[in-house]
């Protein structure tokens, strides 16, 4: 049932496998990269075209185990399979691990396919070795005892007493039954069960009174004591109190019948100006600002931390020796030695402003993989776990492809086209301003751009592009480069269609010898479905060569919600085998977060794409790019 | 305040001038110590000098397979490698020569955080290129190099590079010498627009602050501070599977740097 099962080491020399072969090693590459160096090691199944994945890792001595199946098949037994080769694995070649390193795992044959071979074995056995359930027969089952009249209702009839009638003759029937039976308590309870509403009080007191007797007399009298009830059953029918034509209206008006719509009705209160309007000395007309009272704000907190000092202080004394027997020796790291830890760090980290459920999903991955590590001397739990959180985020923030737009700038202008870049985001991002910055940035560097203006709903936001370009064309003259104006603006006014302008754009670019373009789009939110449609069109029609989403550094758990949204758009409304998604990420607004950085790790996780720019201002030299260590090590901080 | 001093300084003068024998061998003792901790630490800087060659090279470029035959001469199937694995590699003719050689994983998320582990370490380097893949990565492998030849503490101690052009036993693969024009070409343009990068949010530029080669000529390996060879190899070797690795090139000049 398996397709392959491979056993290799985190150094990447395969261990050993089962029916392996190239069509193993590009799905388990393609695991590795996008589930374990991704940091989404959280849940252990991945999917792979037609394969499903699961896989384990033995963190001791850095292995993994590779299970691949048919996406169709469910097989309950492969985790199972999967915790027992780890298991058999490990032991039969722990010496060669722990006493030889590298060189054992590279001379070291693993002649494992017998006892894997067993393994399977058993563990398929396993999952069948539950006979499928025998159905019950007709006569066992209930409805058999039930007349078929009884069962067919018609409205007016009491169906309900024939039903108790057949119950009551099925249970005794099973009561004489299971007298013998040790089972005796199962047949009384079967009658009180279905009739609890219909008893009145002394029916309910008889009730009690024969369970009592019956638990104490034999089993033979049992069958007498059942028609009782019966026929008692029968005496207590009462009518029901709520015919509505019998009652009048008035027993059921609850209301006080004097102050109904009269206005004398309520009492009239003392109406006190004063104490209405509050201060006397107030100007009429005037909007008082809001009073910022910090030292009560401030006292509280107080009063919060400080509960929770004398805590700390009491496990002081007790951690304390878990904490120096911890810090010698080799220990192992279990799930519950760092939870508390990956608690905090989870909590950390949410206080940084990373979203709450990527929060999450990092701290399961940093579990797993340092579940069963073997500790160093000297080092705690908490070290070890900050420590791999750390690497862990850095390896995120890293880019997983070239970011090197001027390379790319170059490589167009010698094939003579123009370098097409796209800025899409929600509303007030700053999606204008640091194309602004971006465009400066290329005209120092010799390229000329176009800028144009898709962005036809906003007021004003052609004359905002036309300002900054004349700006910028003050900034760097056509004197100064050769007589060829830098930057250039095509616009079309507003309220018309912003592929089409961006069409247009590019091949004006093309006519003309621009070497970028940059297309600005209007700002929209991520669940209007129309102007999400249109974003999509604008990019699948025009392919261009970037395209770059912009997202404030403000944002907190919705950046994952947007980025996830338009990724999706972009996917859904692309006529190509792969779609144009986001390539690339702009950070804005970083000038205004002093170390809540969270968002660049939201944004990168999310999407998996680099952040190209971030932006730290409003002036065109505040354009930086990411630096992955400084970010991580601001995260980290306390 | 003072005057509390006074009786403690008279009290130590005393002390002092009387050569009493336990405060003087505590003393003695102390000095001995941190001398003996200077020397040590001395001499361990000198000895763990830079035994390591690092092979590093893009994803999928065939460096762990090259690890494997270098150490074993045996042909093993390998995936893409999460870690770091290091042996210590005795040069076949000398038998007291050996180097640890260190392979470091080539993916993007991980290869600069290893690079940045070991890169103190290193005594020489083998940068493994595809080279039937070359003609597509080529930014890709000239970004890398120019990562490693930038970084400061590669170019303080400017060990040895070869560039080892992998996967020869493939009829498509390039040249070493193509691949070695290809990549002055690359690093050529790479100069100018890494240092063109907008600043780092530190401060510090991502180009760092070095200039690879000399500013007027065009970039050429041999305006590197260190010896800069290129190789042709095979990991896998002309005869697959079964058969030997195709690296003589490789392993003499292990054995001239070892």
């Amino acid at each position: 049932m398996l397709d392959f099962f491979t056993i290799f080491s985190k150094g990447g020399l395969v261990l050993w496998c089962f029916q392996g072969g190239p069509a193993a090693t590009a799905p388990v590459n393609a695991l590795i990269r996008s589930v374990l160096l991704q940091e989404r090691g959280g849940n252990n199944s991945f999917t792979h075209e037609a394969l499903t994945l699961k896989y384990k890792l033995d963190n001791q001595f850095e292995l993994v185990f590779v299970v691949g199946f048919q996406k169709i098949l469910t097989l309950t037994y492969v985790d199972k399979l999967i915790d027992d080769v780890h298991k058999e694995f490990r032991d039969k070649y722990r010496n060669e691990f722990q006493q030889k390193g590298t060189l054992g795992l590279l001379n070291g044959t693993f002649d494992f396919k017998d006892d894997f071979m067993r393994l399977l074995r058993d563990a398929e056995e396993s999952s069948k070795v539950r006979a499928p359930t025998v159905m019950k027969t007709f006569e066992q089952s209930l409805k058999s005892q039930k007349t078929v009249k009884c069962m067919i209702e018609t409205r007016g009839e009491k169906p309900k007493e024939k039903v108790k009638n057949k119950k009551n003759k099925g249970s005794k029937k099973e009561g004489t039954e299971a007298v013998a039976a040790p089972g005796k308590a199962s047949a009384g309870d079967k009658q009180p069960s279905g009739d609890r509403e219909e008893l009145t009080k002394d029916e309910i007191l008889q009730k009690n009174r024969e369970e009592f007797f019956r638990r104490h007399m034999k089993a033979g009298e049992k069958s007498s004591k059942s028609p009782k009830p019966e026929a008692q059953k029968e005496k207590g029918k009462k009518p029901r109190v709520w015919d509505l034509e019998n009652s009048n209206a008035k027993v059921l008006d609850y209301s006080n019948s004097a102050t109904n719509g009269s206005a004398e009705a309520c009492p009239v209160e003392e109406f006190d100006p004063n104490a209405a309007l509050g201060d006397r000395n107030r100007e009429p007309g005037r909007l008082y600002d809001l009073e910022y009272e910090s030292d009560e704000e401030a006292e509280e907190e107080k009063v919060v931390q400080n509960p929770s000092k004398p805590s700390v202080k009491k496990g002081g004394l007790g951690g304390m020796f878990g904490m120096l027997k911890g810090l010698v020796g080799s220990k192992s790291l279990t799930r519950e030695d760092m939870d508390p830890v990956l608690e905090k760090m989870k909590d950390h980290l949410i206080a940084k402003n990373v979203a709450a459920e990527i929060a999450v999903q990092l701290c399961e991955s940093v579990a797993k993989k340092l579940e069963g590590k073997v500790m160093g001397t000297f080092t705690t739990v908490t070290s070890t776990v900050k420590q791999a959180l750390q690497e862990a985020l850095v390896q995120i923030l890293q880019p997983q492809r070239r970011v090197d737009v001027l390379r790319d700038v170059m490589d167009a202008q010698r094939h003579r086209r123009p370098y097409v870049v796209t800025f899409c985001g929600v509303n007030g991002v700053g999606k204008s301003t640091n194309l602004a910055k971006i465009s400066f940035w290329l005209i120092e560097n010799g390229f000329s751009v176009l800028i144009a203006a898709c962005d036809t709903f906003r007021a004003g936001a052609v004359e905002q592009l036309r300002t900054h370009t004349r700006r910028l064309n003050a900034l760097h003259p056509p004197e100064s480069h050769g007589g060829r104006t830098m930057v250039q603006l095509y616009e079309k006014g507003y309220g018309k269609d912003a592929a089409g302008i961006a069409m247009e754009a590019i091949s004006y670019a093309r006519n003309q010898g621009f070497d970028v373009v940059l297309v600005d789009t209007a700002g929209r939110m991520q669940d209007n479905a129309p102007l999400m449609t249109a974003l999509a069109k604008l990019i699948a029609v025009n392919t261009p060569d970037l395209v770059l989403f912009v997202g404030e550094a403000l944002v907190g758990n919705e950046a994952v919600d947007q980025l996830v949204k338009f990724n999706k758009a972009l996917a859904d409304h692309s006529m190509a085998q792969t779609p144009r998604l986001i390539d690339g990420i702009v950070l804005t607004k970083f000038d205004t977060i002093d170390d809540k950085v969270g968002a660049a790790i939201s944004m990168t996780y999310i999407t998996s794409k680099p952040i190209v720019f971030v932006g730290t201002g409003q002036t065109y030299c505040d354009l930086r790019s990411l630096n992955a260590k400084a970010v991580v090590a601001a995260l980290m901080k306390a | 305040m003072a005057g509390r001093l006074e009786p403690h300084l008279e009290a130590l003068r005393r002390e002092l001038r009387v050569p009493d024998p336990t405060v003087l061998s505590v003393l003695l003792a102390l000095v001995a110590v941190i001398i003996t901790l200077l020397i040590w630490r001395l001499v361990q800087g000198r000895r763990s000098s830079r035994k390591a060659v690092l092979l590093l090279g893009l994803c999928d470029a065939g460096k762990t397979l090259l690890f494997a035959r270098l150490l074993t001469g045996r042909y093993r199937d390998t995936q893409t490698s999460i870690t770091d694995s290091s042996a210590v590699y005795r040069v076949s003719n000398d038998k007291s020569a050996n180097v640890t050689l260190i392979d470091l994983p080539g993916h993007e998320s991980l290869r600069l955080q290893f690079l940045e582990r070991f890169k103190a370490a290193a005594r020489a380097i083998v940068f493994v290129v595809d080279s039937v893949a070359f003609q597509r990565e080529v930014k890709d492998v000239a970004e890398f190099l120019y990562q490693v030849l930038v970084d400061s503490t590669v170019l303080k101690n400017a060990p040895a590079l070869l560039i080892a052009c992998n996967k020869q036993d493939v009829t498509m693969a390039k040249s070493a010498k193509l691949i070695q024009q290809q990549l002055e070409k690359e690093l050529n343009t790479l100069r100018v627009t890494r240092s063109a990068a907008p600043t780092s949010l530190d401060g510090s530029a991502i180009g760092g602050p070095a200039q690879l080669g000399k500013k007027g000529k065009d970039f050429d390996f041999s305006q590197l501070p260190m010896k800069v060879e290129f190789v042709e190899c095979s990991a896998r070797g002309s005869k697959g599977e079964e058969g030997d690795a195709d690296f003589e090139g490789l392993e003499k000049w292990l054995a001239k740097i070892a």
